[in-house]
C-alpha cells in the first residue's frame, strides 16, 4: 500500500518523538533529520509527500533550506515557528513555504495542517464548489449563497473570497493576496485589503469579531475555513 | 510600583545639553549680539548725555551678564570683557578713536569688570554642572525602580510557575512509577491535569514574552495599525481553544476601527481579561465583551456576573506580589501577574486600565488611544 511519506526536519528529540508517533498512528511513513544537511539530502533520497521543517535548526538557518528545497521543488512544506516570530513565518511563507504551525501545538493542529496542505498540492479544477457551515462559492457560476440566500460582493470582494476559498485552510500573507488581486506594484500598506476584508466579513459573518469563515492571524494574513467539499487524502 | 510610571501623562522632560557644536554656536552669537547692542546703546546714550562714562560701562556690564549666563565656559566671558574694555577706550573715552590706556582708574574699571564676568561665568558653570548632575541621578533612579520592578515580577513569576510544574512533575512521576496499578480513569485524570497544567504553564511564558517586547526604561513598543475587529477575533480564537465551553457575549461598533497598538500584546490583555472573568468569577453565567467607539479612543470592556472583586483585591489591583490570602480553589492561578503585565502593556500604548464591581459582578475596562489622539499629544 501506497503511505504517504512525510519527512520532518527537527532537532529537538521530544518533539520529534511525539510527531513521529502521531504520524505512525495515521499511517503515514516518517523520516526524521536532525539538521538542515541531513533533511536537504533525505528529501532527494526520501522523496517525501510533505516536509515539516523546524526554522530553529542547529547547522542552518531553516529559511535557507526553505530556499534550497524550492530551487528545485514544489513538495509542501509546513514551517514550525515559534509564537512571536511574525516576520519569520512571513518571510517562510513568501519564500514557498504552504502553510506554518506555531510551536507548541497538539496533534490535531498538526494533522490539520497536514491534511491541508496534501489536499492542495494535487491541482484543483477551477470546477469547485467550496462549502463550508452556511456558505456555498460555486467558482463556475460565480454564485455566493449564505443560508441559501445569494448575497452580492464587489468585484474585489469576490475575488478576494474566491481567491481564499480556492486556498481554504491555508493561511495566504498580505503580500501574497496583494499581489494577486492588485497586482505587484502597490506600495507596503495593506489598509486597502484590511478594509476589504471588514467589508466581507460584515456581508458574511454574524459577528464580525468571532468570525467563522475567513481568519486573520495578525501580523501574517487570512486564512478561510476548510471547504468541506475537498477531496479526501 | 507601577504608579509612578503610569499615572504621568507626558515623559518626563530631562534636562539634556544641546550638542557642543549647537552651543557655540550660540554663543557666538549671544557675544555678538550683546557687544552690537551695548556699543549701540552706548553710541545713542552719548549723544543724549554726553560726558556720563558710568552709565555707558554700565550698558557694556549688562552685555556682559548676559553673555556670562548663556554662553559656554569662561573663553567668550574674558574675550568680550577684552572687547568691552578696549571698544570703552576707543569709542567712548577721551581721546576719542584713539587708545589710550593711561588714564587714571582704568585698570580698576579693567579688572572690575573682569571680576564680574568671572564670578558669572562660575556661577553659570556650576549651574550647568547641577542640572547635569541632577538629571543623571534621575535617570539612575528610574532605572533603579525599573530594576526593582523586573525583579519582582520575576520573584512572582517564578513562584506562580513552581506550581503548575509541581502538578505536572507529581502527576508524571505517579504515572511513571504506579502505571499498571491504576485505573484507566485514573491515567485519564493523571493526564489531563498535566495538560492544563502545561496549558497554564504556557500562558504564563507568553505573558512574560510579553514584557520582553516592552523596550527597557521608556516603556516603549511598536505599534501598527491594526484594525480592532481582527485583533478581538484572534484573541477569541486563541481563548476558545484552552476554554471551549467559555461563553463570551461580544459587541463591537458597526464601523471599521483601525488603531496603533502591538497586536501581540493587545491579544495578551484581552486574553488575560477574560481569562480571568472565566476562572476568577466563579460563575458560569456568560461574559460581555464589549468594545465602544469613542472620540478619541476605543474602549474595551470586560464584564462578568459573578462575585465581583473583593475590596483586598480592588486596593491593589494592579500590584505585582501582593497575594491575596483567601484560598480559593483556584488560587493558585493568581490574578496578580496577568493584570500588573496588562497594566504594563497598556501604559506603553498611552491608555488607561481600571477595574471596579458593578452591580453584578466584576467589570476590567482598557482603552487605547486613536492614532489621530497621539497625534496630536506629541
Amino acid at each position: 500500500m501506497n503511505k504517504i511519506k512525510v519527512l520532518l526536519i527537527e532537532d529537538d528529540r521530544s518533539i520529534s518523538n511525539f510527531i513521529t508517533a502521531t504520524m505512525d498512528r495515521e499511517g503515514y511513513k516518517i523520516m526524521h533529520a536532525l539538521n538542515g544537511r541531513e533533511g536537504l539530502s533525505l528529501s532527494t533520497s526520501f522523496c517525501p509527500n510533505v516536509i515539516l521543517l523546524d526554522l530553529g535548526l542547529p547547522d542552518m538557518d531553516g529559511l535557507d533550506v526553505l530556499q534550497k528545497l524550492r530551487s528545485w521543488s514544489d513538495v509542501p512544506v509546513i514551517i514550525i515557528s515559534a509564537r512571536t516570530k511574525e516576520q519569520e513565518k512571513v518571510s517562510a511563507l513568501d519564500l514557498g513555504a504552504d502553510d506554518y504551525i506555531t510551536k507548541p501545538f497538539g496533534t490535531g493542529e498538526l494533522m490539520a495542517r497536514i491534511r491541508t496542505s496534501l489536499r492542495h498540492s494535487h491541482a484543483q479544477a477551477p470546477g469547485h464548489v467550496y462549502k463550508a457551515l452556511d456558505l456555498e462559492i460555486d467558482f463556475e457560476k460565480r454564485l455566493i449563497r449564505l443560508r441559501g440566500e445569494e448575497i452580492h460582493l464587489t468585484q474585489i470582494e469576490y475575488q478576494l473570497l474566491t481567491l481564499l476559498a480556492e486556498n481554504s485552510g491555508r493561511v495566504l500573507t498580505y503580500s501574497y493576496i496583494m499581489n494577486a488581486i492588485w497586482g505587484p506594484y502597490m506600495d507596503n500598506n495593506n489598509q486597502i485589503l484590511r478594509v476589504n476584508m471588514a467589508n466581507i466579513r460584515r456581508k458574511l459573518e454574524q459577528n464580525p469579531a468571532q468570525p467563522q469563515y475567513v481568519f486573520t492571524e495578525i501580523g501574517v494574513g487570512y486564512r478561510m475555513r476548510e471547504n468541506e467539499n475537498g477531496g479526501t487524502v | 510600583m507601577f504608579r509612578s510610571f503610569s499615572d504621568k501623562k507626558s515623559p518626563r522632560k530631562s534636562f539634556r545639553l544641546k550638542p557642543p557644536f549647537t552651543r557655540h554656536a550660540i554663543s557666538i552669537l549671544i557675544c555678538a549680539a550683546c557687544m552690537l547692542c551695548a556699543t549701540l546703546a552706548s553710541f545713542l546714550y552719548q549723544h543724549i548725555v554726553p560726558d556720563n562714562h558710568a552709565n555707558v560701562a554700565l550698558f557694556y556690564i549688562l552685555a556682559l551678564v548676559i553673555i556670562a549666563r548663556w554662553t559656554v565656559g569662561y573663553g567668550y566671558g574674558i574675550a568680550c570683557t577684552l572687547f568691552s574694555v578696549i571698544a570703552i577706550n576707543y569709542l567712548f573715552t577721551y581721546p576719542y578713536y584713539k587708545l589710550n590706556f593711561t588714564l587714571t582708574g582704568y585698570p580698576i574699571t579693567f579688572l572690575l569688570m573682569s571680576g564680574i564676568t568671572l564670578i558669572l561665568c562660575t556661577m553659570t558653570s556650576h549651574m550647568t554642572i547641577q542640572s547635569e548632575m541632577i538629571a543623571e541621578r534621575e535617570k539612575r533612579l528610574a532605572e533603579a525602580e525599573m530594576e526593582k520592578m523586573r525583579a519582582n515580577l520575576l520573584r512572582a513569576i517564578s513562584h506562580d510557575l513552581r506550581t503548575p510544574l509541581t502538578g505536572i512533575i507529581g502527576n508524571s512521576s505517579l504515572f511513571l512509577e504506579s502505571q499498571n496499578d491504576l485505573s484507566s480513569t485514573e491515567q485519564r485524570t493523571i493526564m489531563t491535569n498535566i495538560y492544563e497544567d502545561s496549558n497554564w504553564l504556557l500562558n504564563m511564558v507568553e505573558n512574560l514574552l510579553s514584557v520582553t517586547r516592552i523596550q527597557g526604561d521608556s516603556l516603549s513598543i511598536n505599534t501598527t495599525e491594526e484594525p480592532v475587529e481582527e485583533v478581538v477575533g484572534e484573541a477569541l480564537e486563541k481563548l476558545k481553544k484552552r476554554y471551549p465551553d467559555a461563553a463570551i457575549r461580544v459587541r463591537i461598533p458597526e464601523e471599521f476601527l483601525m488603531i496603533p497598538m502591538d497586536a501581540v500584546l493587545i491579544e495578551q490583555v484581552t486574553i488575560n481579561l477574560l481569562e480571568n472573568a472565566i476562572v476568577h468569577s466563579g460563575s458560569i453565567l456568560p461574559i460581555d465583551f464589549i468594545v465602544e467607539d469613542h472620540p478619541e479612543h476605543v474602549s474595551f470592556i470586560v464584564r462578568d456576573y459573578g462575585k465581583g472583586l473583593s475590596e483586598e483585591k480592588l486596593q491593589n489591583l494592579f500590584e505585582t506580589g501582593t497575594y491575596n490570602n483567601s484560598r480559593s480553589s483556584d488560587s493558585r492561578k493568581g490574578m496578580g501577574i496577568g493584570l500588573s503585565i496588562c497594566k504594563t502593556i497598556i501604559t506603553a500604548h498611552h491608555g488607561t486600565l481600571s477595574g471596579r464591581n458593578h452591580a453584578d459582578g466584576a467589570e476590567f475596562c482598557f482603552t487605547l488611544p486613536k492614532a489621530e489622539a497621539l497625534a496630536s499629544e506629541k
